[in-house]
């Protein structure tokens, strides 16, 4: 955990606090496109930072944002 | 299956493989549940009717016809709107991406996504000319406006169901509705006086309107073929002179009627005499003094005026209301006067000989009502009263909107005339400058903006007000708690904001007018009681007049004349649609509405059968009497039976006070009755309906339960992945009811489930059940009685209120900024894209989420961020909560970068001690212990109870329905069937205790639905028997989770330093005035204090025991002592002398600016509250001066 959760913003480049830092493939993360689907086709679709929301099949406007990888895992009570 | 339609039957059993059947394959042919689709009919086909052919809009731009205007050379321009169009909803032209026609579609469903509006483009065609030119035309555009759902211009218009859930809709969508961003509007009804009737009205208010001004009236709103409608008044003068008026864009004016007599057609004073009066040879003249001595006077008095023809009053009346008219200067004084008549006097008759025949019958029936030969009308009674739909509101609006759109050009064209030195308009410049300089400018002409901020905000802005007693509170979000919640918007009526000030409570009496139109139980109790109603199940409202162009001839062979005698009873008016036919006796009155019912429910004649034959017969002193008939739209009507053809009929409001129609068949009286209704249970609305046994509990019983069947906990929609409500609530184990109505199935109700079927028991057994508390079997609780969840949309959007689109004004990103770091903090609920990961689960902080700054960089085309900075959205909800779904919105031109996005979080709510639940039969209760199963009674077929309430829950609120219902579900569940619980099934003789006692008992178990129990702590069997059975239970949505409050310290106001209020912000509860003397009375004096002082804004505070101040004491250095150990010490500062020489050094101390000062030491600390040390100051800066004194 940083120490750093608190806070709302973090600062630049210039924030020396590498220890809790991502790795560098992780830190390039906003190069990677992360995939969404479709709200109409279902069809996948790959989008970048800045990049148009729109289906690239049929030009849908509305993406749904897929279930995640990771584990998700809570205490039960 | 074979190719046969999809049955439409319903019956009440529970049908189950059949239900899963039209689960799992969605009809693609027809609906299986009509009877759904004709609850919100009055709601689409009001809508369909503005814009189908010769309908409401068309009708509209006929009334607002050419507006011209003048140059100051003499010219002339004339506009007119030729048509109107109006689009499907499509992506805009802007939109170059979506190339396939199907895909250009905007859906419903993308609105409610998008939280966007849908809307289609509106354009009008604009004719012109100048003089007497040709004309010329344009299109212009109006903006985009709201669509309703299911509407001739919605792509869901004629849907299967098949195709609705393609569409991400409900397989039974209705639609009757709105989207106005993203949210579902509603125009409710509303009640309005019966169009075309004049109706006789006493009230005392008329008196303020002048000297001379009597009590009486006669009012008739006239309605236009648009909807639009004009309230003509006739008042009663005090001397016997008769005025007429009408208000005008809000103003009042008054017109002696007889001008308006004499400017309608050429007349002259003995033939409005005999109009009145009656003609010279009629029999019972001598009678008719009081009013012969009142016409004399009226003639008389209008003499004043030395008007003598036709073309002279009209000229007369133009040149005094052509300003208030809005017409220009080239327009002829005659011709005014004409446009006068034609917009404002009985505009719903189009011929100037009927609206003369109108008023003299409106003179009639006024004179009569002073003489007391006939009473006055009830306004607040729903015979005369009619609907206003959603539809011809709509349509009023964007006619209006329309005239003010012409008008307006006035002040473009002034102003191009003033810049281009008052040339003429046949100029060519005035060519080349019409569209881009003056059309261009005029305002008003986005017509999608004023309609979607109606609908957005139901606030009526209107230079007219429409004929409406209130602006605002048209529109109601049609929340989609649960389905009986969102049907009810739909059948829902108000009679007016205006009436729920009112200090008289008649308005919102239940009468038996309302009998079969109004259901006499859903009505809120509270505020709205009786303003806010519901349209009965069966009850229809017409949205299209009904062809009676054969009936005038009818009447006319069945005998009236055009001639009227003195007697009102050898006079009696036919009327159609507020247009005089003729007058007969009162003999053959009767004769023509019996013929004409007949003729209407046999058909064939002519004469429709949605046609409302309104006779009122001649009485002593009572209504006014005549035939009347109703043939236009906004009528209630509902079906009957008419016995002496066997068929059905429709019957109305206004007709049916003066009918016999039995209720069931042995109340048919022969000889007498006409008509016997088709069910009694046609009376209730749906949400009514539903409340099995309802006859046999007390009334208000049954009011409770329709308003909380509209609280409970259900399921909103099938569609709940498509939806994005602000907030809805789910059950996640509804069942079907085991006691359902019979208008259960065809409603289609088990596709939306809000309860659940419970044993239970009624008993007191632990004291948890005490005073409505009731306790629920924790094994029952574990098994998911009652689990739900609350679905929330947090809709977080980078550019909120701003209009700027496109690449160059995106100023912020979604994401984490590209130079700056990302700690592991940051993504632990965070994907790469700064989107929340769905499945996570957030609590109150955590990221929902990031974005940054950007520019755009022309170069590159890029985005580019400078400072490194990643923002965040939190989640800021105190409860824990799991993300759903993240909704990636684009915009809709499908080339902006991520701006908005909607997330959807669930909370789930399982049920805790507090939580409300309640019977279908008004009887609530909160959870008030989870009791372990082991220790709960058992029966002896061991049978435990999810659900224990006390006994005392009934003697008082006598809903015997509940015990039936328990009885019932009881058989029902044993022997697997549902069991019918609609109202009106039994009777004293044939018992409903008996039917179902006799099931049990076959059943093998008690005939009174008691049982033997035994202790669940002890094994020993209880004395008493106890009545146990299944009874349905609703899970309301008042929960302690969203209620609870609590605080010992938290945040204050800083001025006063009290606690705030709110339980947002974590404020207390006030403890007031009444509290305050309760634990006064009490003797806890520690408690008050506690309360009162030390938890609210206690204060340590200095004072001087001197001068008794607050503000001279301050603190102070001492010259010597060098940091003492203690704090500052305080002196008085007031009391203090300015230290000389003499002055002990010990003693002197000195102020901030080293002005030295002994004395003044007399300093005392005192707790007071932070308000009065305020206080003081605020007095003190008005040189008041608060004195303490202190003894001690």
């Amino acid at each position: 955990m940083s120490s750093y959760a608190g806070a709302d913003t973090t600062a630049g480049a210039s924030n020396p606090s590498g220890a809790n830092n991502l790795s560098a493939t992780e830190i390039d993360a906003h190069q990677r496109a992360v995939s969404y689907t479709c709200g109409d086709c279902d069809q996948d679709v790959q989008l970048r930072r800045g990049e148009p929301i729109r289906c690239r099949n049929c030009g849908h406007r509305v993406l749904y944002k897929k279930r995640t990888n990771r584990m998700v895992q809570f205490e039960a009570r | 299956m074979a190719p046969s339609k999809t049955d439409q039957q319903w019956s009440v059993d529970f049908e189950n493989a059949r239900k899963h059947h039209l689960f799992s394959n969605p009809p693609k042919d027809r609906t299986a549940y009509p009877e759904l689709l004709e609850l919100v009919e009055p709601h689409i086909a009001s809508f369909n009717a503005i814009f189908k052919d010769g309908g409401q809009l068309e009708e509209a731009i006929k009334d607002i016809g050419e507006k011209s205007f003048s140059d100051r050379h003499g010219n002339r321009l004339s506009l007119r709107i030729e048509k109107i169009f109006y689009d499907k909803s499509m992506l805009p032209p802007t939109n170059k991406v979506v190339l396939k026609p199907e895909n250009r579609k905007v859906l419903p469903a993308e609105a409610r996504e998008r939280h966007s509006t849908y809307r289609g483009k509106m354009s009008a065609r604009l004719n012109f000319k100048v003089n007497n030119g040709d004309w010329q035309s344009l299109d212009r555009d109006l903006g985009y406006v709201p669509i309703m759902l299911r509407s001739s211009r919605c792509h869901l218009e004629s849907s299967t169901p098949a195709q609705l859930v393609n569409y991400k809709e409900e397989s039974e969508e209705f639609g009757g509705y709105f989207i106005v961003n993203g949210i579902e509007k509603i125009i409710r009804m509303l009640q309005v006086q019966r169009r075309n009737y004049p109706m006789s009205i006493r009230r005392m208010a008329f008196k303020n309107r002048g000297p001379g001004y009597s009590e009486f009236a006669v009012l008739v709103r006239s309605v236009r073929p648009d909807q639009s409608s004009q309230t003509n008044a006739l008042h009663y003068l005090n001397d016997g002179n008769v005025n007429f008026r009408f208000s005008w864009r809000k103003a009042e004016y008054l017109v002696p009627t007889m001008m308006i007599l004499n400017a309608l057609v050429e007349t002259n004073d003995r033939e409005v005499f005999q109009a009145i009066v009656g003609t010279a040879q009629s029999e019972g003249l001598g009678q008719r003094q009081f009013v012969i001595d009142r016409v004399e006077l009226l003639l008389r008095a209008y003499k004043v005026y030395g008007l003598h023809s036709r073309a002279m009053t009209r000229a007369y009346l133009g040149s005094k209301f052509r300003s208030v008219l809005q017409l220009d200067e080239l327009t002829s004084d005659e011709d005014a006067g004409t446009y006068f008549l034609r917009k404002i006097v009985l505009p719903h008759l189009g011929a100037d000989n009927d609206k003369y025949r109108m008023l003299l019958f409106m003179i009639r029936k006024l004179y009569s009502l002073v003489e007391g030969e006939s009473c006055e009308d009830n306004p607040d009674t729903l015979q005369h009263q009619e609907a206003l739909l959603g539809g011809q509101l709509y349509g009023m609006i964007i006619k209006e909107k329309l005239e003010e759109w012409l008008n307006s050009l006035r002040y473009p064209l002034n102003e191009w005339g003033r810049k281009q030195d008052w040339k003429p308009f046949t100029s060519q410049q005035f060519q080349t400058d019409f569209v881009p300089k003056i059309l261009a400018r005029a305002q008003g002409e986005d017509l999608g903006k004023a309609m979607s901020y109606f609908l957005s905000t139901g606030n009526l802005v209107s230079p007219t007000g429409l004929d409406l007693q209130q602006t605002a509170g048209f529109c109601v979000v049609a929340e989609k708690l649960n389905f009986f919640r969102f049907i009810s918007h739909f059948r829902m009526i108000h009679r007016g904001a205006f009436f729920a000030q009112l200090k008289t409570t008649t308005v919102r009496k239940l009468t038996g007018h309302s009998w079969g139109y109004l259901c006499p139980s859903h009505t809120p109790d509270g505020a709205p009681c009786g303003l806010l109603s519901h349209l009965a199940h069966k009850c229809k409202i017409a949205t299209q007049s009904v062809d009676v162009s054969a009936v005038p001839k009818l009447v006319a062979g069945l005998g009236v004349s055009d001639q009227v005698s003195a007697l009102l009873e050898n006079s009696m008016v036919v009327q159609l649609d507020g247009r005089v036919l003729g007058y007969c006796s009162k003999k053959q009155s009767k004769v023509i509405s019996d013929t004409l019912r007949y003729w209407k429910v046999e058909g064939g004649h002519g004469v429709p059968v949605e046609m409302e034959i309104g006779y009122v017969p001649h009485s002593n002193g009572g209504q006014y009497p005549g035939v009347y008939l109703f043939s236009q739209p906004s009528r209630f009507f509902r079906p009957v039976k008419y016995l002496p053809l066997d068929q059905l009929d429709y019957v109305g409001p206004f007709e049916q006070p003066y009918m016999s129609i039995a209720v069931t068949d042995p109340e048919i009286v022969s000889g007498d009755s006409t008509h016997v209704e088709y069910d009694a249970r046609a009376m209730l609305s749906v949400v009514a309906n539903q409340t099995p046994f309802s006859d046999q509990n007390q009334s208000p019983r049954n009011m409770y339960q329709c308003q909380m069947g509209k609280q409970t906990m259900g399921t909103p929609g099938t569609n709940l992945n498509y939806r994005t409500d602000n907030k809805s609530y789910r059950i996640q184990t509804g069942q079907s009811p085991i006691v359902r109505s019979s208008s259960y199935g065809s409603y289609g109700l088990d596709n939306f489930p809000q309860g659940a079927n419970a044993v239970v028991a009624v008993i007191s057994y632990t004291g948890y059940d005490m005073d409505d508390a009731m306790i629920i079997n924790k094994s029952a609780l574990e098994r998911s009685f009652g689990y739900g969840s609350i679905y929330k949309t947090k809709v977080c959007d980078l550019e909120e209120g701003k209009a700027g689109r496109g690449k160059k004004n995106i100023q912020k990103l979604f994401g984490f900024s590209p130079i700056g770091t990302v700690t592991a903090a940051m993504r632990e609920k965070l994907d790469e894209d700064g989107l929340p990961r769905v499945g996570t689960m957030l609590q109150n902080g955590d990221y929902i989420a990031a974005w940054h700054t950007v520019s755009y960089d022309n170069a590159t085309g890029e985005f580019d961020n400078k400072d490194g900075n990643t923002q965040f959205f939190k989640y800021k909800d105190d409860e824990l909560a799991f993300v759903e779904e993240v909704r990636v919105i684009g915009s809709e031109t499908g080339t902006d970068p991520l701006q908005k996005i909607s997330i959807k979080l669930r909370i789930p709510r399982t049920p805790v001690i507090g939580d409300k639940f309640s019977s279908r039969h008004g009887q609530k209760g909160v959870l008030s212990q989870k009791w372990p199963a082991t220790d709960l009674p058992f029966s002896e077929s061991g049978l435990q109870p999810d659900v224990i309430i006390n006994p005392h829950a009934f003697p008082s609120r006598m809903t015997i329905g509940m015990f039936v219902e328990s009885m019932a579900g009881k058989s029902g569940a044993l022997s697997g069937q549902a069991v019918d619980g609609s109202p009106w099934q039994f009777d004293e003789k044939n018992t409903a205790i008996d039917h179902f006692g006799e099931q049990l008992r076959k059943q093998g178990y008690n005939y009174h639905g008691n049982e033997p129990m035994y202790s669940g702590i002890t094994g020993q069997e209880l004395s008493a028997d106890i009545y146990i059975g299944v009874v349905y239970y609703q899970r309301l949505r008042h929960m302690v989770n969203d209620k609870y409050q609590v605080r010992t310290t938290g945040p204050i106001n800083s001025l006063t330093g009290q606690p705030i209020k709110g339980r947002k912000k974590g404020g207390g509860i006030r403890v007031g005035e009444m509290e305050r003397d309760a634990l006064l009375a009490h003797g806890t004096a520690y408690l008050l204090q506690d309360r009162l002082f030390n938890c609210s804004d206690y204060t340590k505070t200095t004072l001087c025991r001197g001068c008794g101040s607050f503000l001279s004491t301050t603190p102070t250095i001492s010259e010597f002592t060098r940091k003492k150990r203690g704090a500052l010490t305080v002196r008085c500062r007031r009391c203090a002398k300015l230290a000389d020489n003499a002055a002990p050094k010990s003693e002197v101390w000195s102020d901030g600016q080293g002005i030295r000062y002994h004395g003044g030491d007399n300093i005392a600390v005192v707790a007071v509250p932070g308000v009065l040390k305020y206080l003081d100051v605020e007095l003190a800066s008005m040189n008041v001066r608060l004195r303490y004194n202190v003894d001690r």
